[in-house]
Formats: structure tokens, sequence, C-alpha cells
């Protein structure tokens, strides 16, 4: 090290280390904090669902509109690869949706729920239910700003599905097991996914649900706080 | 699949860093990132993203060096301390669990979720 004018330079040529300690998702981290304060300011209360391609996500949240929209002002937030099938299906309950196409990308980010905020009327919202995209490995990544995660799996999909995605379920409040009507068509034991499920994260509530049936559906409300 | 949009907010923020420090910062050589093992990020496909982005930028033939962090868990009711991932006989795999092995309480984690720049190494160079 060299000493000029007072500060200490490093020489031609010299290697050195800069600490930095930083979090690579830090933007979007910041993003999600400040989704959720500006939830939190206009009183909302908001949901994040994942789960698997064709696990029921939408038909679920489809099915709690249903039956919460007499008590609540609700709003969903629809993210998918590509069209507003999902959007065009929920909005079939009268409720404002907004439709996020990620193109490529395979999750919603902070960013993204930013800009789909921007598109509705807060002060007319207490609930909003954001859909992720299809997906149970990449979502876990990336925090939305919401007060809530409801994991949706379903008995079509095997019996492997959780051990085989265990990080989704870590962080999940509520893990909704759909289509239990076709469990023993599947030859499916849900209890056993049920097992699976809290030995990983044994603070999840787990709801077994039909929502062709419309069975259950009402429990998943209610473990998440909206009754 | 994320990984690539993990490794391009890496090198678009490793940029702006540059940028940032008077222009001059010198040529990168490595970066020590932590990824705690509770992240669903594969290492490799971190590294090959990241290989693949700083080709023809400022930060082309620096190595990206990963220290994998193992989370722990401890019981808040009988102490039982343990690392995160535990054999199960059941399954041939490590099998990620949150209930107490001994006691069946819910146990407490530490660390595992790390995703961050540790430090960067740099070589002083003469504009």
């Amino acid at each position: 090290m060299v000493s000029s004018g007072g500060v200490i330079t490093s020489t031609e040529g010299e290697v050195f280390d800069i600490e930095l300690e930083t979090d690579i998702l830090k933007a979007n981290k910041e993003l999600a904090l400040e989704n959720h304060r500006v939830m939190k300011e206009h009183g909302i209360t908001s949901i994040d669902v994942m789960g698997s391609v064709g696990s029921g996500k939408t038909s679920l949240i489809k099915a709690m509109v249903s039956i919460l929209k007499n008590r609540y002002r609700i709003a969903v937030i629809e993210g998918d690869v590509t069209t507003t099938i999902d959007a065009d299906l929920i909005a079939a309950e009268n409720i404002p949706t907004v439709q996020v196409n990620t193109g490529k990308e395979c999750h919603l980010d902070a960013n993204l729920i930013k800009k789909a905020l921007a598109r509705l009327k807060l002060n007319e919202l207490d609930l909003i239910f954001i859909e992720n995209v299809g997906n149970l490995i990449c979502p876990a990544e990336f925090p939305l700003g919401s007060d809530k995660r409801l994991v949706v799996i379903s008995v079509t999909e095997g019996p492997y599905m959780v051990v085989k995605h265990p990080m989704m379920f870590i962080e999940a409040d509520t893990v909704a097991i759909n289509k239990i009507d076709l469990a023993e068509l599947m030859d499916v034991d849900p209890s056993k996914l049920r097992n699976d499920i809290v030995t990983i994260n044994p603070k999840a509530c787990v709801v077994p649900i039909s929502c062709r049936r419309k069975d259950g559906v009402a429990e998943i409300g209610r473990s998440l706080g909206l009754d | 699949m994320h990984e690539f949009s993990i490794a391009t907010i890496l090198v678009n923020s490793l940029l702006d860093y540059q940028k940032k420090d008077g222009g001059n910062p010198g040529k990168l050589l490595e970066v020590y990132i932590r990824v705690g093992r509770l992240r669903s990020v594969s290492v490799e496909q971190l590294v090959y993203s990241y290989d693949l982005l700083v080709k023809r930028t400022s930060l082309s033939g620096s190595k990206l060096l990963v220290e994998e962090i193992e989370p722990k868990v401890s019981c808040p009711k009988c102490n039982f301390k343990d690392t995160f991932e535990r054999r199960d006989e059941s399954f041939h795999f490590a099998l990620p669990s949150l209930s107490c092995p001994r006691c069946g309480a819910s146990l407490s984690l530490e660390g595992g979720d790390e995703l961050q720049i540790a430090k960067i190494r740099v070589q002083k160079v003469t504009a």
C-alpha cells in the first residue's frame, strides 16, 4: 500500500477484497415489504396462492371468492405465463381482476405485484388473492409482500408431490389437498400426504378439499383467518 | 430455472457497483456468495448462468464462488439440536423436517436461507 496525500490507495496490480455483505435479492425483498406496507395502509389482507400446474389454484380462489364476497371486498391478481383464461374465470364472480403475464418467467416477483396493485382501487378493497404461476419451486424464492401463503396440491399429482418439493411447504400457512374425491381412483392416500406436509412444517394447517364438490373451501378460509 | 433470474440480478448489481465506485474499481477477479441450503437454488446452474452473463461485460473472466450454508434446527421444548436434513430410512434421500424427532414439537430454524454477496476480490488496474 502506498500513502499519498493522506489517503491510502492500492498499488497497480494489487489484489484486494471488498466486503459487501448484501442480499442478492434485496431489491425484491424491499419491494415486497413496500407492497405489504401499501396493502396494510389500506387495511387489506393478502394471500399468495401457490401450487403446481393444474392443482386447482384458480378453482379454489373462485370458490373462496364466491363464499366470501358478501363479507369482503375482494380483488384477484392472476399470475400466469400467458393468456387471460384464469382472470376471465374469476371475473365471472364480478370482482376486480388483474392478469399478470410473465411471458417466460416461472414465478411472479414483487415488482410485478407493485404494478398490479397500481391498477386496483385499493380504497375499495379488504382482501386480495394473488395467484402465482403454477410451479412448486421458483415462487418460494420471490416473496411478494402477502400476509399469508396458501399452497394447493392435488391427489392427481401422485403420492410423492410433497417429499419431492419440500421447500414449498416450509413457509406455507395453509396447504390444501385438492381433488380429494378422486383419491381412491388415483390410489393416493391423503393421510400420507398430510403426514409428509406436517413432518416438513408442523405449523402448516392441512385441509383436504374438493373444489368440484365445494367441500372444505370454507375451512380453507377459516384457516387463513377469513371468517 | 429461476437461477438465470438470480444470476441476472447479481451481475447487474455488480455492474452497478463498479459504476458507483469511482468508475475504476479494478478488475473483478472473484465474487464470493453464500447460498443457504433452504433456498431452491442450484449452485451449478447459478454458476453456469453467471459465466454466460458476464461474457462481453467488464466482469468477463471473473469467477463466482459459492459457499453453501447448512441450516441448523433446535427444539425450544427438549433442546434437541441438529442439522436440518435428516436421513429417513423410508426415503432414499434426506427429507427436511421442522418436526422434532425426539418430542414432536415444532423446531426453530437458524440460518440456511442466505442468498448474499459476501465479498468481491478485485485487482487494481490503471485506467
